[in-house]
């Protein structure tokens, strides 16, 4: 494992400042303020250089470490991270960089890219947005891609930079404590915005390797469904998330020895979880317990990761480390936390991470004992099936919804261009999302019309949301307000907005979903890395799975390569409403592939393998739709060519970006009219033309093609 | 007095975004908070922050919080007994 914090570089200086308990919180530095600077936890980085924004140089530094001793690369990278390049992307804008060469690390995907590529990942590459729970949902996802065979050994963990974004957003919230966090404390005012990154490398085997330093023994996702940026305030989302984990671990609480609270200092947040562990343990069986962010602050994406390494080395060392911050009881919380370090063996642990939108993650790890994987093989058994059961789809385009969006391009038009605001707030109440800018409005529409006809019966339980640029409206208002008042004001709506997982977080207020709320991002391979991330987190009950972009006139011309010159400007969506239940199905859908491109794209042999083959591509498909984005073509091209040849595919493929827009998610509008198209066997003029015989029944491909190459699988049910 | 009453009128509607609420029919004693116009701790928080900067009045308690933002008078009477000069 490798980690970087304000406790120091690497696990020894880290183990050092737990030792020392070592409160490492001072006034920010980073950048000036107007106002005196409030205490945070910033990392010591000398050498801030590599032309990396900071965010991916934190994730670099504890990849390398967490690589160190490693044999070979790993099968697949996935990390949490909201800031992405943001710290960088900052100061552009303040300069008015009109430059867009100088944004291409702003995608928070390009952080798991730069590791992945650094250590020559040929595997998926995965970038989580669930906010303060990022890195643990992507220690979760990678133990679930273990467990389901997908990988050997997994690089997974968190990383976040300090930037403005954060700083000022958390403080306009009047969530931050100016002297330093105090978890737990009687008289704590608040959190401490901070950064960090930690990566572990998860190995699966039948006993532990050699140099194994814990176990994995499960893992929990949930969402309050609460409020956008208050916990439920008896933590029952917390719970949840508590509860599957030991569930999923075979383990009861009082086998834990040490809980590592996700502690921030604010009033609510502490409650939240104080009932939550009390409720679990009760006042006999309670763990030791404390929280590090009195010490380093709150790294948000990177909390979690850093909490799992800091858990492990209390397994590795018998170490648990003391709360630095607090030093009176809070008579309204029942856990007391460690006041200084206490050394006891410690077999087994559990790491907590609650983060905005009310996404909630706890793991469990123990000692590298051999632990047997104690559920039941019947439960296994469920979640290794793979595709879903499709019974709702909506999507939004230039046309308008889905019926305006076939009928034009059954007169052969394209629909590509920006989806209209009144088809966006069809089916939305005014009153209720005045404040939601476009991609949340976007997500909401597409979330009820997917869920229309089902809505009555079952509400989804769980939301996957792919986004390649997030809500650009609320971050680009958030910044230009600032900026324009000298930093000394912004919105505080914005800033809630501004997160990633912010659209999902309200589709899950909306439709009480507190199930797993994840939020993805992967350039053009977004949609398809979400339903994979669905598949792998599988549960009872329907799913709510979602792509879309907006595009934002200052914005994305900056950020996103596509839509330049060649181009015209394009957002759009598309959701589904899924389950594991077959009756009443209207198609079935796989990811069945979603990796970054090697050079030598020896990606795509792999990739027709997991089709089955050219022979049982040619027998499943009628038809490939085909993403090539105008900014890769070149490399596009010539793996599609790749592909024709190798799989000898005769039947039509259609080049859809074309017709249905170039944004990040447009292989969501794509998978979704393939949806439509199976389900009524009508393929569209503008696709094919009017000669087409049509599908006899078979399946319909979408294939990326570029830095992400992905594919999914439309088949008659 | 009346005229600042106004002001806030217009202020809230604009800074929460109430599209299709009109000054007219706001009711100044009626409660702002949990009220008719549905405004919650966010909203709250959005208000704090115009108060600053366009009345340079710091609301930083709950309790100061609660008092000022109970109806659109009571923070009519808060801001016109302690602005300050404003910044643009």
């Amino acid at each position: 494992m490798g980690i970087v914090s304000p406790l120091g570089i690497g696990v020894e200086e880290t183990l050092t400042s737990i030792k020392q308990a070592r409160c490492c919180l001072k006034p920010l530095q980073m950048f000036s303020t107007p106002q005196a600077p409030l205490a945070v936890g910033e990392v010591d980085l000398t050498d801030s250089s590599g032309g990396m924004p900071r965010t991916h140089l934190l994730a670099m530094k504890a990849a390398t470490e967490a690589m160190g001793q490693a044999a070979g690369p790993p099968d697949a990278v996935i990390i949490g991270v909201t800031t992405g390049g943001m710290t960088l992307t900052e100061e552009l804008l303040k300069k008015k960089e009109k430059d867009s060469r100088c944004y291409n690390l702003h995608s928070t995907s390009t952080v798991a890219e730069i590791v992945a590529r650094r250590f020559g990942c040929k595997g998926p590459v995965l970038a989580l947005s669930t906010a303060c729970a990022s890195g643990l949902a992507a220690l979760k996802v990678a133990a679930e891609m273990l467990r389901a065979g997908h990988a050997r050994r997994v690089l997974a963990g968190g990383a976040d930079a300090l930037c403005r974004l954060t700083y000022y957003g958390f403080h306009s919230l009047q969530l931050v404590d100016p002297t330093g966090a105090r978890p737990f404390d009687r008289m704590r005012r608040g959190m401490t915005v901070g950064e960090g990154a930690a990566m572990l490398m998860l190995t699966a085997a039948d006993e532990p390797p050699p140099g194994t330093l814990a176990e994995y023994l499960g893992g929990g996702l949930s969402c309050d469904a609460y409020h956008p940026a208050a916990p439920h305030p008896e933590g029952e989302g917390a719970l949840r998330a508590m509860t599957v984990a030991l569930d999923d671990a075979g383990i009861r609480p009082e086998e834990i020895d040490y809980l590592h609270l996700h502690g921030t200092g604010t009033a609510d947040n502490d409650q939240a979880e104080a009932r939550a562990i009390e409720h679990l343990f009760g006042e006999k069986s309670m763990p030791f317990l404390s929280s590090l962010k009195g010490a380093h602050g709150h790294a948000l994406a990177g909390a979690g990761a850093m909490g799992a390494v800091i858990s492990i080395l209390a397994v590795q060392y018998g170490l648990m480390p003391a709360n630095v911050g607090f030093s009176a009881q809070d008579p309204l919380l029942i856990p007391v936390p460690l006041g200084r370090p206490q050394t006891a063996r410690v077999k087994k642990v559990c790491v907590h991470a609650f983060g905005f939108g009310g996404n909630n993650a706890v793991l469990a790890f123990g000692e590298p004992d051999g632990h047997r994987d104690s559920r039941p093989v019947a439960a296994s058994a469920i979640t290794r099936q793979p595709y879903f059961y499709v019974h709702g789809r909506s999507c939004l385009s230039a046309a308008g919804d889905i019926e305006q969006t076939m009928a034009q391009l059954k007169e052969g038009k394209s629909v590509r261009g920006i989806v209209p605001d009144t088809d966006i707030l069809k089916p939305l109440d005014n009153r209720a999302v005045r404040r939601m800018k476009r991609l949340s409005r976007m997500v909401l529409s597409l979330a009820f019309s997917a869920c229309r006809n089902e809505a009555a019966r079952a509400a989804p339980r769980a939301i996957f949301f792919g986004t390649g640029w997030g809500s650009l409206s609320e971050t680009y208002d958030f910044i230009s307000k600032l900026f324009a008042s000298g930093e000394r004001f912004t919105s505080p709506t914005d800033f809630i907005g501004s997160v990633h997982n912010a659209p999902a977080g309200h589709a899950a207020i909306h439709f009480g979903a507190t199930g797993p709320n994840v939020t993805i991002t992967g350039g053009q391979g977004t949609f398809e890395q979400a339903l994979y991330c669905a598949s792998l987190l599988k549960q009872d009950g329907p799913v709510l799975l979602v792509g879309a972009d907006e595009y934002h006139k200052t914005l994305s011309p900056l950020l996103d390569v596509s839509p330049s010159a060649q181009a015209p400007p394009g957002d759009g969506g598309a959701a589904l409403y899924m389950s594991s239940q077959s009756s009443g199905a209207i198609c079935r859908v796989n990811a069945c592939f979603a990796v970054l491109a090697d050079a030598e794209s020896a990606c795509i042999p792999a990739m027709i393998s997991s089709l089955g083959g050219g022979a049982g591509i040619r027998e499943r498909f009628g038809l490939v739709l085909a993403g090539l984005p105008p900014a890769e073509r070149e490399e596009a091209e010539i793996q599609m060519a790749s592909f024709l040849a190798l799989t000898a595919f005769t039947q039509p493929v259609v080049d859809y970006r074309r017709l249905l827009g170039d944004f990040a998610s447009t292989s969501a509008v794509a998978a979704v009219l393939a949806v439509y198209m199976v389900e009524t066997g009508q393929i569209p003029a503008a696709f094919c033309g009017n000669d087409f015989v049509g599908l006899e029944g078979k399946g319909i491909l979408i294939l990326g093609f570029g830095r992400h190459v992905t594919a999914l699988e439309v088949s008659p049910w | 007095m009346n005229e600042l009453i106004e002001e806030l009128k217009v202020k809230i509607i604009d800074s929460l975004n109430l599209i299709d609420v009109s000054p007219a029919d706001m009711d100044v004693n009626a409660q702002l908070v949990g009220g008719d116009l549905g405004l919650d701790s966010i909203d709250v928080l959005e208000l704090v922050m115009m108060l600053e900067k366009d009345y340079g009045v710091i609301i930083d308690t709950k309790e100061l919080g609660i008092e000022v933002f109970a109806s659109i008078a009571a923070l009519a009477n808060h801001v016109f007994h302690h602005r300050t000069e404003t910044n643009d």
